[in-house]
């Protein structure tokens, strides 16, 4: 059994087998023989049909099960002996061989790059920092206040930011249409929620106010069969109403869970919540930072192979998510080009930190791995509980130790790396999609 | 063995039987073992043969194969019964079976 490895360019290998046929003949004979002792075939006790029907029945079958062995096993024991690492799946392909000829065939395949990470020291790293003040705090008192609005019933006229109870009723040349009436519909002036016309037509009603409104549809409206018409509403104001957000009060903190009302203990509440979620964002965003900085640091020409592989997972898990959501997965069409960046992105990151890690002894130490955990587990309403389930099973730890291996590489990297602290607004922070 | 007319022939021959004994029998006395059609005669066989293989026929002996009695609950059935041929061959001729399927 010769094998002989040739590179076919950059990470591609072949490597070329020849085994002998007599070889593979006396294995199937073998096999065939022991089959035989056994073997239940119509007309036959088992165990006593004669070789020549047994070899008819099965013969077909052992060879190619011997074939595909011996190529499986010479490919093993190549890459063992020749000490390659494989990347993906290799490509078999028989080579077309005459009948007495030695049997041969070829896997194509590609090897994991060599990587070696680039010189750190002149890297870059963004450390996004951020201090919490009372303004932040402010602020985010003030979202709560603004999610808990009431509304109060006035009899003024109704004014922009009003909230509006009305029954209407809309025809087009006299003839009611679908969809152009409703009673109890309940909405908030000036937020761009009904048509512009329609909604200066019921600025300064007041309470009990009859009206009709002349209303044109846009050319593009999406209602087809209004579009670009003229409608009458006659509009019933039943109710305005006024915002009235909730003040800072005992009240609010109840509301908010502080049993006695204490509005300082109430943003020191505010307040925790704050940084951690700060802290949190913050963290993902200088990681984000690192990543770069050590794909930038260190090119790797990517395998193809892993590059396919990784692009069917996302694909996958694409897939996976559309049928949460409901969606028909049939229905959107995927092309592997969508995920490419993001797959050759992730692939050339694994290659990479793996190598980091290797090199710098960066692995996760169950002792981080368990501060993580109770880390997450604070956001939780029983955190011991939350800490066991995730002891419990082996695989729930890989979650939390690979976030322990991504920490222990953003440290590394900062500490050998320029770090450059760079101040980040609040909103930007608060805004940013959550990325990692 | 022109008595027969082809269409006949090509239906006395229903299948080669495989089994411990048609081997046994086909190694000690170089005969082969069929399946033939119920009202089929030694001759007929004898020319289906001939026609069907190429080879020449040396005797056939034929054997009625009573159908076993098969019983479902209270039922009782009988499977049909079929006739077996054993055609030994002039000495040297064979018929490949596997080949001629």
């Amino acid at each position: 059994m010769q094998a002989q490895l040739e590179t076919l360019s950059g990470l591609e290998r072949r490597l070329s087998f020849s085994v002998p046929r007599d070889q593979i003949a006396s294995k199937v004979n073998a096999r065939l023989k022991s089959l035989s002792k056994t073997a239940k075939i119509d007309g036959f006790r088992p165990g006593k049909a004669p070789m020549s029907i047994v070899s008819q029945q099965y013969g077909f079958r052992v060879q190619e099960e011997v074939l595909g062995e011996t190529v499986e096993r010479s490919f093993a024991d190549a890459v063992q002996e020749q000490k390659l690492s494989v990347a993906g799946y290799p490509r078999f392909e028989p080579k077309d061989s005459a009948e007495d000829a030695d049997f041969q065939f070829a896997a194509t395949f590609e090897v994991y790059p060599e990587v070696t990470v680039g010189d750190l020291a002149g890297v870059e790293v963004e450390k996004p920092t951020l201090e919490i003040s009372d303004a932040e705090i402010d602020k985010t008192v003030d979202i709560l206040r603004r999610q808990r609005t009431r509304y109060e019933r006035i009899t003024t006229p109704a004014e922009a930011e009003n909230r509006v109870i009305i029954d209407f009723k809309g025809t087009i040349d006299g003839e009611p249409f679908e969809g152009g009436s409703a009673e109890n519909y309940a909405f908030v002036l000036g937020k761009g929620q009904m048509l512009p016309e329609f909604e200066a037509g019921i600025t300064g009603m007041k309470e009990d106010e009859v009206k009709n409104v002349e209303v044109n549809f846009p050319a593009d409206y999406h209602g087809k069969d209004v579009a670009g018409k003229t409608a009458t509403f006659e509009i019933t104001v039943k109710n305005v109403a006024q915002a009235q957000l909730p003040e800072v009060d005992a009240e609010f903190a109840k509301t908010l869970g502080i049993a006695d009302g204490d509005i300082a203990k109430m943003r020191e509440e505010v307040k925790a919540n704050l940084e951690r979620e700060v802290r949190f964002r913050l963290k993902a965003r200088a990681k984000e930072s690192v990543m770069s900085a050590l794909i930038d640091a260190s090119p790797v020409e990517l395998p193809k192979s892993l590059v396919g592989l990784e692009i069917g997972r996302l694909a996958e898990s694409a897939q996976a998510d559309l049928k949460q959501r409901g969606i028909d997965p049939k229905l959107v069409p995927f092309s592997p080009q969508m995920f490419e960046a993001q797959a050759k992105r992730r692939v050339h990151l694994g290659l990479v930190l793996a190598e980091v890690v290797k090199a710098n002894g960066l692995e996760a130490k169950p002792e981080q791995v368990k501060a993580i955990i109770e880390d997450l587990a604070q956001n939780y309403e029983d955190p011991t509980d939350v800490v066991q389930w995730y002891y419990e099973k082996r695989e729930r730890l890989a979650g939390p130790e690979s976030m322990a291996l991504e920490d222990n590489v953003v440290d590394f990297v900062q500490s050998k790396g320029k770090t450059v602290e760079k101040p980040v607004s609040f909103e930007e922070l608060m805004g940013q999609q959550q990325q990692a | 063995m022109t008595q027969f007319t082809e269409n006949r022939l090509l239906q006395v021959l229903r299948a080669p039987v495989v089994s411990e004994k048609s081997t046994f029998v086909a190694e000690k006395n170089e005969q082969i073992v069929f399946r033939v059609s119920t009202d089929a005669t030694k001759a007929e066989i004898a020319a289906a043969i001939e026609l069907l293989f190429k080879v020449k026929v040396e005797a056939v002996q034929v054997v009625n194969v009573k159908g076993k009695v098969k019983r479902s609950g209270r039922f009782t059935g009988r499977r049909a019964s079929w006739k077996k041929a054993y055609i030994s061959l002039v000495a040297g001729q064979e018929i490949d079976l596997s080949a001629a399927q």
